[in-house]
């Protein structure tokens, strides 16, 4: 959609909840990748999928670095990003110097700083050099020689290093670790370097980083966590401090992933944005029966941006900033917020009042309401929170009741301890039932109540990897207020044959086990729109014919597999008895508006009159109206019309 | 009409007096105002009054007396609401037929010739006057000839049916007047009688206003029909809404009209002789007060200054991240404070363009070239609906009809329907609106009603559209040694799994609901039934404002309760479900968690104690946290709540409900008790008292903020690393404390004690890896004892001590397992 100017002053009473979670999507996002430079990332191997190219972990890690950045600088153009290199011998040039100095043979190749075209292709260019010479990388990042390696406490303290100068104050920060060794410290010395690497991750941790690791792992060197990681690494990624239980520090952290280098970007994709929830509220099983969850989006429409202003400033552009204000019109006077009532519509101007959009009172009267009294009307007075109603069948959900996405739910052990046990017995009983909560939903402060229904989902592992996590997905029921009567209510019905003729079609066109794959589809309206505006910010010509548009259908498969059966189902469709008796009073009924009774006329009439050769006593209406719904074109003069419909008679 | 009354009919007592015919212009309002909330030219409505010591309506000439048209029929708007608010009750005695014809008279004049409008009159009265029954029949086919609805409402009618009423003393009058008016209304084809009160109930009832979907005529496709037409299919369709997401009508702004100043109206007299005229007016007018419906504009600024693109980003993203607390919290904020190095611009002088990062990349027309698209829908595949997955419809739901005026269409759609029924399929489908706009990806399912078929389509999400986080699984814990858990605290046991099975089972809402004709019980909640709260409180609330003045006096009544129905569980499931719940009480034993103790940062401390700018910032999202704090309410918390800063924007913790914190569990909850922390001057003030008297057992020498308080640092720091929790804010608080100290007169008593502080505070640091804080912090005690008001004779002391209370080395920082910057050489070198 392209954003019209109306729609970037959104009236913030009104649209609150339209807005959603928009203040939580501008929180900036730092992520340092922290990339292992050593001997066996740099490897040279045969390229997978190019038999003629050659390829290292490395450079994979680095260009996996690059997507990310060119996905990051579009969905949130403020976000900052930077590489560490570590394990090479690469001293930084003084020009680059950073703020404090970084420990020995680690390396920041891009300092943190907000993403730009010139940075992105910074990085591309290098990627370029690899592949034109495979040395490339090995010359720019040497590698510390003869299985040296630097202790990971050194790395961490560098990433805090580079993330504490250059990451903003209320950025959520994360390093992403990308290496293969799984034993870093295997020589002597090991223990105290194990230590060291612990603290400084809690000192990391505590400056409010969380660190992602992404580990190689290869047939020839399988990656085993319990030899280093498991007792470096946190319970958890502090950024989402869901799971610490400070009684119970044994269990590990939920993201870990250990991945065949191919699957380096989707492991990466996975994590690209932060984890953030929505909401944190009580959910009242009954009365005195609360437990915490917290609310995640899981689905939410990803739009283009909306366009900016700028001002010409000359050797810059400069982005200006909008500001709204509400004035008394006829006197041009700001009214400050809060000194601004609520009321409505003084209603259609009268001719009697000669100052239209005012209201006179006594002094002390009160005729408006204040922004609390509104909130209060919004939310029925109600606090933030669920609450559970009962219980219905699962089959009780219908497809028609939907009106907007879902939210997924997920217990919260920080607000109510005994939330998670609590939670998982909820979520086993229902599945086992096959049942589906109702509840009523406030989940934030200036919301107002809704029902949903809430969907137990089981935990389950895919092909990919991907885990669909336990917990239950909040879908918002239409209210009264939102459902549409239906404003058909009789129509022709197929016969049976003619059923059983789009069956086997149909049949022939079904996925075995397919589902609607998300995945499959990336958005080509946005992508063209981002792909456009990459080449503008790399100063590239966009080539429109390199883009290709993955959600259109697969006609020649579709052709391939039932052409032949569609054919014959259009026949069986055109001799349906149902569709040639035309009851006429019900073709006048169907479009009871100006348009003409005689316009119709069905098929078997046309094409006896074709035979007979008279068609041309028909009216231009109606022959308008048979091409139509034979999906021919319906313009043009009489003649024309009579051509096309003779040609379309003989060819079916 | 001039009656007075304190009570409602129910017995309620009425916060205001009013007279009867203000009661009853009650009704005559809110329909009014009905009117006007619609804002359809076609709602149109007149006032004729009846009794009135006037005498002016269109048959004046043929009796009527007492007859007055008050109000010509015209689209109603504020001012005809004000008119009847003017309307006092006479002393006359009226005549309600003779009002009732003067009223069908002047209607039938006022439409002429607009035949086709539906006639209304409502009749209100209080039914204590004498009727005259003379040309009644004649009126009566009169009003049957015109198809006239006539509701007459009585106030304190006696009512039997919906709203049981009677009243006492009824005058006999009264009482033949009433069953006059049952006779009226029976000979009337379309008439009605009822009772004010429950005219006024029903007023607030929520009706849903029906919106019928407008047939949009489009395209089915699958296959290519411009390759292989034979093969494709094309098929006209009609699509509609199905479920349409409505809102509640929004606010119109308000603020009040200032007076103009002495030193304007001086101006004013200056420039305009006349203006002394008008003086006595103003004198009157001044004792009024004026609402003005505000207008909203938008102003444009840019900041000139040069600048590093680095920090222009923070600036800029502050904005919006502010401004929704504000705006939730009604907090009393300087709106829109502006930067002073600001400057406004005209649009015109604006491009407009995207951010590529902090590359500008411009776009004059606010939008790239569009893929090209053909109008239409197209099937792209077929799946079982067993494999659908509902949660990720988007948002509304459509109809796909065959085209109705084409029954082979209509076949068309109809065989795929049932063959998709049949097979319990869906199918993937790609909808485009219009030629050239986005495409949408969607799942369209078969519809199976009782005179047609058709299909459904939902939008499902694009991959850009799915987040994929990661959540710790809820059964499968695995220890740091590689080992599943079969127990922990967060997997349910056998009883607590019975426990809850059992109350699922009593919570079951599918025998709950109301009884059908054979007397079962159906499902509770159904969508159809189900009004939106919202959107009805809020008319309702805005009817109630338009049609009283003082809102104070005249509270909104409560919601209707038809709003609230589905606000709580049945009672008989709650009944069944007691023992159950019970149970699981008992089981689970669920807790609420204390509200955690928000972690400062490592530097917060000073921030709190000189930047106010920055306070900001901590105000209004504690930056960073820590797995291990948890620590009885208090403190930090309070401080966070009462931190004021210069600007005075107090921006409570517990707003953030939508931040990933916890920040807003009910315990966070500002107690009644504590005003909202506003415009203290400094932060180093003491905080309100009502929070402070809320944590009695602070260390009164604490500062705000501080966990380590000026009176026994040593103590409270000790007890704080042995609870092991918040090392860090300990450690830079004792520091802060020490610093503190030695800067007050007299320091020099508290040496040993401070000597003591500063070496168990370096051994904390060596050992907690707190090297940097400690490091950081000795340097800055250095500098402070040296500077003015320094203290370098404690400085002395700490030299003495060497190495004892010297900078941390990177050796003595390994051997303690952490790392520091500062050379073994140089720590012993440089004696700071």
């Amino acid at each position: 959609m392209p954003p019209y100017d109306d729609w970037n002053k959104i009236d913030e009473d009104e649209d609150d909840e339209l807005q959603d979670a928009s203040h939580l999507e501008s929180k900036k996002d730092v992520i340092l990748f922290c990339i292992d430079c050593s001997e066996s990332m740099l490897e040279l191997r045969e390229d997978p999928t190019n038999a003629d190219a050659q390829t290292c972990h490395a450079y994979v890690a680095l260009e996996s670095a690059m997507q990310i950045q060119k996905k990051k600088v579009i969905v949130g153009p403020s976000d900052a990003v930077g590489i560490l290199l570590f394990n090479t011998t690469r001293k930084a040039e003084t020009s680059r110097n950073q703020g404090s100095e970084i420990k020995k043979n680690c390396f920041v190749y891009q300092p943190i700083a907000p993403l730009s075209a010139p940075k992105i292709q910074e990085l591309i260019q290098l990627l370029d050099a690899f592949r034109e010479d495979p040395g490339e990388l090995r010359k720019n990042f040497p590698p510390l020689s003869d299985g040296k390696r630097v202790a990971m406490g050194d790395v961490f303290t560098s990433c805090n290093w580079v993330l504490r100068d250059g990451a903003p104050k209320t950025a959520s920060k994360r390093v992403f670790l990308i290496t293969d060794e799984d034993n870093p410290h295997s020589g002597t010395g090991n223990k105290q370097l194990v230590t060291s690497a612990r603290t400084t991750l809690i000192d990391l941790t505590q400056a409010g980083v969380g660190v992602e690791p992404f580990f190689i792992s290869t047939p020839e060197k399988p990656f085993d966590v319990s030899k280093f990681y498991s007792s470096v690494l946190l319970p958890n990624n502090l950024v989402d401090e869901d799971d610490v239980d400070p009684d119970d520090p044994s269990v590990l952290p939920e993201s870990i992933s250990i991945s065949r280098i191919e699957d380096l970007l989707d492991q990466m994709r996975f994590h690209e944005v932060p984890k953030r929830a929505q909401f944190s509220i009580p959910f009242e099983l009954a009365n005195g029966l609360s437990i915490g969850v917290k609310g995640y989006g899981l689905v939410a429409e990803q739009k283009k941006g909306a366009y900016k202003y700028f001002v010409d400033l000359g050797e810059r552009m400069e982005i200006a900033t909008v500001r709204t204000t509400y004035v008394d019109e006829d006197r041009q006077a700001e009214i400050e917020k809060p000194k601004m009532v609520f009321g409505m519509d003084v209603g259609a101007a009268g001719d009697d009042n000669d100052e239209s959009g005012t209201r006179v009172v006594k002094p002390g009267q009160r005729p408006f309401y204040t922004a609390e009294d509104i909130r209060s009307f919004r939310t029925l007075g109600r606090e933030p929170g669920l609450k559970l109603l009962g219980f219905k069948d699962r089959s009780e959900l219908r497809f028609e009741d939907n009106i907007k996405h879902s939210q997924f739910i997920y217990p919260d052990e920080t607000t109510y301890a005994g939330s998670k046990r609590t939670f998982s017995a909820l979520l086993k009983s229902m599945i086992k039932k096959k049942k589906m909560g109702l509840v009523l939903s406030l989940t934030r402060r200036n919301a107002s109540p809704v029902f949903c229904a809430l969907l137990p989902q089981e935990e389950r592992v895919d092909e990919a990897g991907w885990t669909d996590p336990a917990g239950f997905h909040l879908i918002p029921l239409p209210f009264a207020d939102d459902i549409r009567a239906a404003p058909v209510e009789k129509g022709c019905r197929a016969s049976e044959s003619v059923k059983d003729a789009a069956r086997a079609w149909i049949d022939k066109l079904s996925v075995k086990n397919g589902a609607y794959p998300p995945d499959s589809y990336p958005n080509p309206a946005l992508a063209f729109h981002n792909a456009q505006l990459q080449a503008t910010a790399f100063g590239e010509e966009f080539d429109i014919d390199s883009f290709e548009d993955l959600t259109a259908p697969k006609v020649d498969m579709i052709h391939k597999r039932a052409g032949k059966l569609l054919e014959a189902w259009k026949i069986a469709v055109a001799n349906d008895e149902n569709a040639l008796s035309v009851p006429v009073e019900k073709a006048e009924k169907a479009k009871g508006t100006k348009r003409k009774a005689d316009a119709d006329v069905s098929e078997a009439e046309i094409r006896s009159r074709y035979s007979e050769g008279n068609l041309k006593k028909l009216t231009v209406e109606q022959l308008k109206t048979f091409l139509k719904s034979k999906g021919q074109q319906s313009s043009g003069k009489k003649a024309d019309l009579l051509e096309r419909v003779e040609e379309y008679l003989t060819s079916n | 009409m001039a009656k007075v009354r304190t009570h409602d009919p129910e017995g309620n007592e009425l916060l205001q007096e009013m007279t009867n015919l203000q009661w009853g212009l009650q009704f005559v309002k809110l329909k009014i105002q009905e009117m006007i909330f619609n804002g359809r030219k076609t709602d149109q409505c007149g006032v004729i009054i009846f009794g009135s010591d006037k005498t002016r309506n269109i048959l004046s000439k043929g009796g009527y007396d007492r007859v007055e048209e008050y109000i010509p029929i015209a689209q109603p708007n504020a001012g005809t609401l004000a008119k009847l608010d003017a309307l006092e009750p006479s002393g006359e005695a009226g005549d309600p037929l003779d009002g009732l014809i003067v009223a069908i008279h002047t209607q039938d004049v006022h439409l002429g010739s607009k035949r086709t409008w539906t006639r209304k009159v409502v009749l209100v009265t209080d039914g204590e006057n004498p009727i005259e029954v003379e040309d009644l029949q004649q009126t009566i086919k009169k009003i049957n000839e015109l198809e006239i609805g006539v509701t007459i409402v009585g106030i304190d009618f006696d009512d039997d049916d919906e709203f049981p009423y009677e009243e006492e003393d009824k005058t006999h009058i009264k009482a033949e007047n009433e069953s006059f008016y049952a006779r009226l209304v029976e000979e009337l084809n379309n008439g009605v009688l009822g009772t004010c009160a429950l005219a006024l109930r029903e007023t607030m009832r929520p009706d849903i206003k029906l919106t019928k979907s407008t047939l949009m005529g489009t395209t089915l496709r699958l296959g290519d029909p411009d390759s292989r037409p034979e093969e494709a299919m094309e098929i006209n369709i009609k699509t509609s809404k199905c479920t349409a997401l409505n809102r509640p009508k929004s606010w119109k702004k308000f603020g009040v009209r200032e007076k103009p100043t002495r030193e304007d109206k001086a101006k004013n007299k200056d420039a305009d002789e006349e203006m002394e005229v008008d003086e006595p007016e103003e004198e009157g007018d001044s004792k009024k007060v004026t609402f003005v419906q505000l207008k909203m504009r938008t102003e444009y600024y840019v900041d000139r200054r040069d600048h590093n693109s680095d920090d222009e980003g923070d600036v800029k993203m502050e904005e919006p991240e502010k401004e929704p607390e504000i705006e939730e919290d009604g907090e009393e904020a300087p709106t829109n404070k502006l930067d002073p190095a600001l400057e406004q611009v005209d649009k015109e002088e604006l491009i407009r363009g995207f951010k590529y990062g902090t590359t500008y990349v411009p776009c004059p027309d606010g939008q790239f070239g569009r893929l090209p698209t053909k109008k239409g829908i197209e099937i792209c595949g077929f799946f079982l609906a067993k494999n659908f997955r509902r949660e990720l419809c988007l948002g509304e739901v459509q109809y796909v009809w065959g085209d109705p005026s084409q029954p082979e269409q209509e076949v068309a759609i109809s065989s795929i329907a049932q063959a998709m029924y049949e097979k319990d399929a869906m199918a993937i489908a790609r909808w485009v609106s219009k030629d050239g706009m986005d495409a949408k990806m969607g799942v369209l399912a078969p519809c199976i009603a009782d005179g047609v078929d058709c299909l459904l389509w939902v939008g499902m999400p694009f991959a850009d559209d799915v987040r994929k986080y990661t959540f710790a699984s809820l059964d499968k814990l695995i220890s740091k040694k590689g080992e599943v858990l079969a127990e922990h605290a967060y997997i349910p046991n056998e009883k607590q799994l019975e426990a809850m099975d059992n109350f699922v089972d009593a919570m079951d809402l599918m025998d709950a609901g109301e009884k059908d004709e054979e007397g079962n019980r159906g499902p509770w909640f159904d969508p159809l039934q189900s009004y939106n709260p919202a959107i009805h409180r809020i008319k309702q609330a805005q009817f109630h404002a338009a049609v009283v003045s003082d809102l104070t006096n005249n509270p909104l009544p409560p919601p209707h309760p038809e709003l609230l129905k589905y606000f709580e569980p049945p009672r008989r499931v709650l009944k069944r479900a007691r023992d159950a719940i019970e149970e699981c009480k008992t089981e689970f034993k669920v807790k609420q968690v204390p509200k955690k103790v928000a972690r400062a940062r490592k530097d917060g401390h000073v921030h709190a104690r000189d930047d106010d700018g920055d306070m900001l910032l901590l105000d209004m999202k504690p930056p960073t946290r820590t797995q291990s704090v948890s620590q009885s309410p208090s403190k930090i918390d309070v401080t966070v709540t009462a931190s004021p800063s210069g600007k005075g924007k107090a921006v409570e913790p517990n707003n953030s409900d939508t931040e990933d914190s916890d920040d807003d569990m009910p315990a966070a909850k500002p107690k009644p008790s504590t005003p909202p922390a506003k415009k203290n001057s400094h932060s180093h003030n003491p905080l309100p008292t009502p929070a402070r008297s809320l944590s009695p057992e602070i260390d009164p020498a604490r500062a705000p903020g501080r966990i380590i308080g000026v009176t026994r640092p040593l103590a409270d720091f000790k007890a704080n690393i042995a609870r092991g929790d918040m090392v860090s804010k300990a450690v830079e608080d004792l520091g802060a404390v020490i610093t503190e100290i030695v800067l007050r007169p007299f320091a020099n008593r508290r040496n040993t004690e401070l000597m003591e502080c500063l070496e168990t505070l370096r051994d904390t640091c060596l050992k907690e890896d707190e090297i940097d804080a400690w490091n950081t912090f000795i340097k800055d005690l250095r500098d402070k004892c040296a500077f003015e008001p320094g203290n370098p004779q404690f400085w002395g002391e700490v030299k003495k001590a060497g190495r004892k209370l010297s900078l941390i080395s990177d050796k003595e920082a390994e051997e303690n397992g952490g790392a520091s910057s500062i050379s073994e050489s140089k720590a012993e070198k440089v004696r700071l």
